[in-house]
């Protein structure tokens, strides 16, 4: 049999490249409908970078309650491949309730299981007028689930990120990130809320 | 091609002149000398036309890139690898060869602009080294398909970006080797099938560069990784340097860039706690000398440099080893200044004879 020629093979090589790349978005787009929706507390982490389009970039943190302890933390060295975290409701949010090296002990520890990596770190809680002199010592949950960023129109970026970098400790904006969690327990961005604004990523 | 038609016009004329050649022949034989194919300077303006082109279009969409849906980006970039790809078709079914392969190079980087660009558009997380791996993989496809050393050559860098991408001498990447170790050798016998000087470089230097993308074998014990590795160019150099008769040029760059690795890497083995010493420089200095006179022999100044500069460095070497005391040092260097004479002279000898 005759081989292809040069103008049909690279017309075939273009055709397969082009439509897995159509077929990642749909997959991708299909996981994320399909996903559990949570919804973690973030705030703003850097200004956008030129370089990269216009993004926010923001960080899943959280602190705890003062005087309550941290979780389990990830074990040293776990990456968002091979590390999972274990999420728990608290009112309309979802807050992290202990690290795990495989999914099933996750779900021991709460009924959601993402993969990524849980860090706490102590801090100092925000001091409001009229607080004690002594400023309260909190724990504060990193969450790395391997999502840190969001792509906007550049007005839309502009606008957020002047929202996540004000720090009032008389009126704090709240920042959440929406996140479906799919059922290979990978975290993929559906949208964020800040202010009580929610901005869903969408095909417009 | 051009200098070895001038260099046969000058022997042709001093043939003649001692009446070795005919002077009725010489026409007849200047023509079979063939004189390669040359980009003249109208194609090379409609590549460079090609390309600002390119720009032109690339810097209008992303002036109005904020006001373009998601899908119609989405479409945008597809359309793009899509139409550049096409034209590289086009271009093969024309037998234009230079189109065909500027065309596919620039298919290839559109696809790994796309990878990235798609995971923007959508906010897909990924891994930065998969993404180039990827980017990678399809360059090498579209080579594959059109027969394409240029597109080869930038799937190569692509993947050796990858395999460079995050910490990769430190515990932060995988134990397991990157994909150079694989990619490189195949990009080099690539080059030797095509005939590709331009892959042969990329792939050269792939070659040179697989060692630092070793994983935990280099981590763990760098100098004998080090050596390994240089005993393995070593090797690869000799077999190249017999084949340069049968795949010329490709197979010249080839060993000019694994002489280079293997004394590069012989170096390097010697800075670590277990070879340091005055003998690893010693060693050093004499291959390094070697080379130098492979070089001469080869008539190859790639070759030279490179045993030229081994000499500086392994002298420089040597001297720090023996802890810079003059004395020694004058003893040493006299010693290897008297090794290299009787050398000389018994070459000379050999020759005269």
């Amino acid at each position: 049999m005759k081989p292809p020629s040069a103008p049909v093979r690279i017309l075939a090589v273009a055709g397969v490249l082009a439509l897995g790349l159509v077929g990642l978005v749909v997959r991708e787009g299909r996981a994320r409908a399909e996903g559990q929706e949570v919804r973690l507390a973030m705030t703003g982490y850097d200004p956008r970078s030129l370089l990269s389009g216009h993004f926010v970039q923001f960080q899943l943190r959280q602190d705890l309650p003062p005087a309550a302890p941290c979780p389990g933390q990830s074990e040293a060295g776990a990456s968002v491949e091979d590390g999972w975290v274990a999420l728990r409701a608290d009112g309309a949010r979802h807050v992290a309730a202990g690290a795990a090296s495989t999914r099933e002990a996750a779900l021991r520890l709460a009924p959601v299981a993402v993969r990524g990596v849980l860090t706490c770190t102590p801090g100092l809680a925000p001091q409001r007028p009229g607080d004690d002199d002594r400023p309260l010592e909190v724990q504060t949950l990193l969450l790395d689930l391997g999502i840190d960023r969001i792509h906007l129109d550049q007005a839309q970026a502009e606008v957020m990120e002047r929202q996540l970098r004000r720090f009032d400790p008389d009126a704090v904006v709240e920042a959440d990130a929406l996140v479906s969690v799919g059922r290979d327990g990978k975290a993929r961005l559906v949208g964020v809320v800040v202010g009580g604004k929610r901005t869903d990523l969408d095909w417009w | 091609m051009t200098s070895y038609r001038r260099r046969l016009e000058r022997d042709l004329d001093a043939w003649i002149d001692r009446g070795l050649v005919a002077a009725a022949n010489r026409e007849e034989i200047l023509a079979t000398a063939s004189e390669g194919r040359r980009i003249d300077a109208a194609t090379v303006l409609g590549i460079i036309g090609g390309l600002l082109a390119g720009v032109a279009v690339i810097a209008f969409v992303a002036a109005n890139w904020s006001a373009i849906p998601r899908i119609g980006r989405f479409g945008t970039v597809l359309a793009a690898f899509l139409g550049a790809a096409g034209g590289a078709a086009w271009a093969a079914s024309r037998k234009r060869d230079v189109t065909r392969q500027v065309l596919l190079c620039i298919a290839a980087l559109e696809f790994a602009a796309a990878i990235g660009l798609t995971g923007q558009i959508f906010d897909i997380a990924g891994d930065a080294q998969a993404a180039l791996r990827m980017a990678g993989l399809a360059a090498v496809a579209l080579a594959a398909a059109g027969a394409s050393p240029w597109a080869g050559a930038v799937g190569l860098l692509l993947i050796a970006l990858g395999d460079f991408e995050g910490p990769w001498m430190s515990g932060g990447r995988s134990d397991w080797p990157g994909w150079l170790v694989i990619a490189a050798p195949l990009a080099g016998a690539a080059a030797l099938r095509w005939r590709s000087a331009p892959l042969a470089h990329a792939a050269g230097l792939c070659l040179v560069l697989t060692v630092l993308t070793l994983g935990e074998a280099a981590r763990s014990n760098a100098e004998r990784a080090f050596l390994g590795a240089a005993a393995v160019l070593a090797l690869a150099a000799t077999g190249l340097r017999l084949a340069r008769d049968r795949f010329e040029a490709p197979a010249g760059v080839l060993y000019g860039w694994c002489v280079w690795g293997a004394l590069i890497w012989f170096g390097a083995a010697g800075f670590g706690e277990q070879m340091r010493g005055v003998l690893h420089s010693v060693v050093w200095l004499g291959v390094s000398a070697g080379v130098v006179v492979l070089g001469r022999h080869d008539r190859s100044s790639a070759i030279t440099a490179a045993g030229v500069i081994g000499l500086f460095v392994a002298g420089a070497t040597l001297l720090f080893n023996l802890g810079v005391g003059l004395l020694t040092s004058a003893m040493v260097f006299g010693l290897l200044a008297a090794a290299s004479l009787v050398i000389a002279f018994i070459i000379r000898r050999g020759k005269t004879a």
